[in-house]
């Protein structure tokens, strides 16, 4: 059997075991860590492809939950994959009304500009409350199963059931993501990245691939916010569109490995254990994570994935070192 | 005769005898009525909230979610300084008797970190994890929502102590889980509102924090201004974010309205922050609100700054002797946090949490358990008499309480602190005035 199948096959029967070795609590720390994970790789898609810092991803994270929640709310009987979808599909339509705009400045015009957007976004569902529920939000509504007539129905507040749907959909995701970087539109999004202008003389479309990538990458932030809102059964201002939600994606990022397609999951699950093991200290917390951020960006500006590498480098150019020192004698 | 005088004797012993056995509680009773007795809280020397240690074995735990970090952690360090004290002092009476044992209380934190996602997992850790038995909390009614779903969800007692808004529980929200024990946003209302008919101002702002809280107790304010004091104007109304930096541009409006009165909800730190901005800016109107009790920040703004303010409030504890006294002379020994003049004595807020915490405690170990089916056949339709001896009622319907409530105007010098104004003279407002009706949509209630 070929390596790689091996690998995929062990991952998937490790997933799949979790939630039956774990209790309830570590299963849903599994949940948030999937949907962290999702909208992570999402902003990723903007940060280390095609170099766009956004500092205002949270908008796409926040009409794909507030989607889900008014959908549920307003709509009983939907199926709730059709529910997630159509959030998400909203949070794409975002991305595309704001093309227009955003595809024509980079760097920290681009950053800025989405942060106008998301907080925006923020202060109009904040006013809102008759739609938005505002700093109280949307919460309570009856979350229909996931249900193929005649064959199953699984109750979504189990923690078992919400389990498989948030990381089955957040694998489907991934995936997904990971094969438009491998796409010709992948390619000429890293060469954006690389070289905008050389790009746009060799006569590719980089505006309509910037804004086909905002939709790709809202369209997963917008997946992301849906499953948030089903597994919470709540949806409020300052859970999903507060700019720390934005930062949150951006920290996985860094903390995890910058310019690779994994890093962010890996920064995504390092500060979920950072907060599950500082939970004990609350007063601490933020100033632990704070720290432990700093060193991060010092001493590891290839982030935590990078870690193994270095850690190789330094051992071949210790031994070789050594060698040296031996023939030397 | 031998027989008449044998039984008589029977009879004193084991009423001695019962007496004792209770009085070794967190209440005793008191002539007939149960209640929260002063003379047996433990020796408090050496307590320190800083310091506190759980005891180990066999225990009741209490999962305390407050924000504890974030914008609000002063509220989780309230929340802190009364539960340890509250535990400690049963502890060194030797616990309370739960399933024919005696069993001490521990308190484990829960961080809501004052946002709502936070919360449900900080209540999902506390019940999956730590398996507490009593979940108690929190400030913000959107917070509390969300526990009181989640302790439905996992059959948990809940003890509302911190948030008032008036649909907590009334509807779909209403579980019989949750005990409100904090008064409501009708009754805030109505109390202030019955206070002002009495008085000249006539012009009022109302300021407060935008969410189900602040709107509820908007609406409630204007009812109640309506019913008691109907020549009353509102010249302004505006709703700001929980834990606003800049209230300037709230204040500049406040200002250009006329008003004679700013009433607001807001809780710390957003109460201190509106009071020391307003005084920077020379705006010296008097403020009327429930949470004007935080000393610190009455003393940012001095005597002349603090002399005026309308406090309402479910307790106001007026004595220096009882509880106040050994709260006060083990505070002189607290280390940081909480060594400011905050928790210098029992105030209101801190008061009120800890006589919840009491009842709580006390309803427990009258049902023999900790099983939250049997706390709520005790604790529903429960009379007690509280901190300062008011009466008060666990309506069974609905899981609230009904009470007297309190008014008072701060005023400098007084016998409490010599840097800002504090209370004086009070006002009782009886309950018939301020009770929230029962909920008609409640099948319960009918």
């Amino acid at each position: 059997m070929k390596r790689p199948v091996v690998w995929l096959a062990g991952a998937l029967a490790v997933l799949a075991a979790i939630p039956f070795v774990f209790g309830p609590l570590h299963t849903n720390l599994m949940v948030r860590l999937a949907i962290e994970a999702l909208f992570a790789v999402s902003l990723n898609l903007l940060l280390s492809y095609t170099g766009l810092l956004s500092f205002g991803h949270a908008l796409y994270f926040g009409v794909g939950a507030y989607g889900a929640a008014l959908i549920l709310t307003h709509l009983q009987g939907i199926p709730i994959l059709v529910a997630v979808l159509l959030s998400a599909l909203a949070a794409a339509l975002v991305g595309l009304v704001l093309s227009p705009l955003l595809v024509r400045v980079r760097a920290t015009a681009f950053t800025m500009l989405t942060l106008a957007f998301g907080q925006l976004m923020f202060v109009l569902c904040s006013k809102f409350r008759e739609v938005t529920g505002g700093e109280d939000g949307i919460m309570g509504w009856t979350t229909p199963p996931l249900a193929l007539p005649g064959l199953f129905s699984l109750d979504l507040r189990q923690p078992v059931n919400i389990y498989f749907f948030a990381v089955g959909l957040a694998c489907l995701g991934i995936l997904a993501m990971w094969f438009f970087t491998k796409t010709p539109m992948g390619s000429v999004m890293i060469s954006i990245r690389d070289n905008q202008k050389r790009v746009d003389y060799l006569g590719y479309q980089v505006v309509l691939t910037k804004a086909v990538i905002f939709c790709f990458s809202g369209f997963f932030a917008g997946l992301a916010g849906a499953v948030y809102a089903v597994f919470n059964n709540l949806v409020s201002v300052g859970g999903v569109l507060h700019i720390m939600v934005s930062f949150q994606p951006l920290m996985a990022i860094l903390v995890g490995g910058i310019g690779t397609f994994f890093g962010p999951i890996l920064g995504s699950g390092l500060l979920l254990l950072l907060e599950e093991v500082t939970q004990a200290y609350p007063e601490l917390a933020l100033m632990i994570s704070g720290v432990i951020f700093i060193l991060v960006v010092m001493f590891l500006p290839g982030g935590a994935i990078s870690f193994g590498a270095r850690l190789r480098a330094w051992w071949r150019k210790r031994a070789y070192l050594r060698k040296a020192r031996e023939s030397e004698a | 005769m031998r027989v008449l005088q044998r039984t008589i004797w029977w009879g004193v012993a084991a009423t001695v005898l019962l007496g004792v056995t209770l009085g070794t509680g967190p209440a005793q009773a008191a002539g007939a009525a149960r209640g929260f007795n002063a003379s047996a809280v433990a020796d408090m020397t050496g307590f320190d909230p800083a310091k506190f240690e759980n005891p180990s074995g066999d225990v009741v735990k209490i999962g305390v979610l407050a924000p504890f970090s974030g914008d609000a952690a002063s509220v989780g360090q309230i929340y802190w300084a009364t539960g340890t004290w509250v535990a400690s002092d049963i502890n060194r009476r030797g616990g309370i008797t739960v399933d024919g044992k005696k069993k001490k209380i521990a308190l484990i934190k829960g961080d809501t970190m004052g946002k709502p996602a936070n919360t449900k997992q900080a209540v999902e850790k506390l019940c999956l994890q730590d398996k507490v038995d009593v979940l108690w909390g929190t400030a913000g009614s959107h917070l509390t929502a969300i526990i009181q779903a989640e302790a439905d969800k996992y059959k948990k007692l809940h003890l509302n102590s911190g948030s008032l808004s008036d649909t907590l529980m009334e509807g779909k929200a209403f579980t019989p889980y949750t005990f409100q024990h904090i008064w409501t946003t009708h009754s805030v209302g109505a109390t202030l509102a019955k206070f002002f008919a009495t008085r000249q101002e006539r012009k009022f702002y109302i300021l407060n924090q935008d969410y189900v809280f602040g709107h509820e107790l908007a609406e409630s304010f204007k009812a109640g201004l309506k019913k008691y004091v109907p020549d009353a104007q509102i010249v302004g109304e505006d709703f700001h974010p929980l834990f606003n930096k800049d209230f300037a541009p709230y204040l500049t409006k406040v200002k250009a309205s006329g008003a004679e009165m700013i009433f607001t909800g807001d809780w710390i730190p957003d109460s201190s922050n509106l009071l020391k901005q307003s005084r920077q800016m020379g705006i010296n109107l008097p403020v009327a609100g429930i949470f004007l009790d935080d000393i610190n920040g009455l003393i940012a703004v001095g005597p002349e700054g603090s002399k005026g303010l309308v406090f309402a409030s479910e307790l106001l504890i007026n004595f220096q002797d009882g509880i106040q006294h050994k709260w006060h002379e083990a505070w002189k020994t607290w280390a940081a946090p909480y060594n400011t003049p905050l928790y210098e004595w029992l105030g209101s807020t801190t008061g009120a949490y800890a006589e919840s915490l009491y009842w709580l405690l006390d309803a427990m170990e009258r049902a023999g358990s900790a099983d939250a089916e049997k706390v709520i056949k005790v604790w529903e339709g429960d009379e007690w008499t509280g901190l300062i001896g008011q009466k008060l009622t666990m309506r069974a319907c609905d899981h609230r309480v009904v009470r007297d409530t309190y008014v008072t105007e701060f005023v400098s010098p007084n016998k409490w602190y010599k840097d800002c104004a504090f209370m004086d003279k009070i006002t009782t407002i009886p309950a018939e005035f301020v009770t929230l009706p029962q909920p008609k949509d409640s099948s319960r209630c009918k």
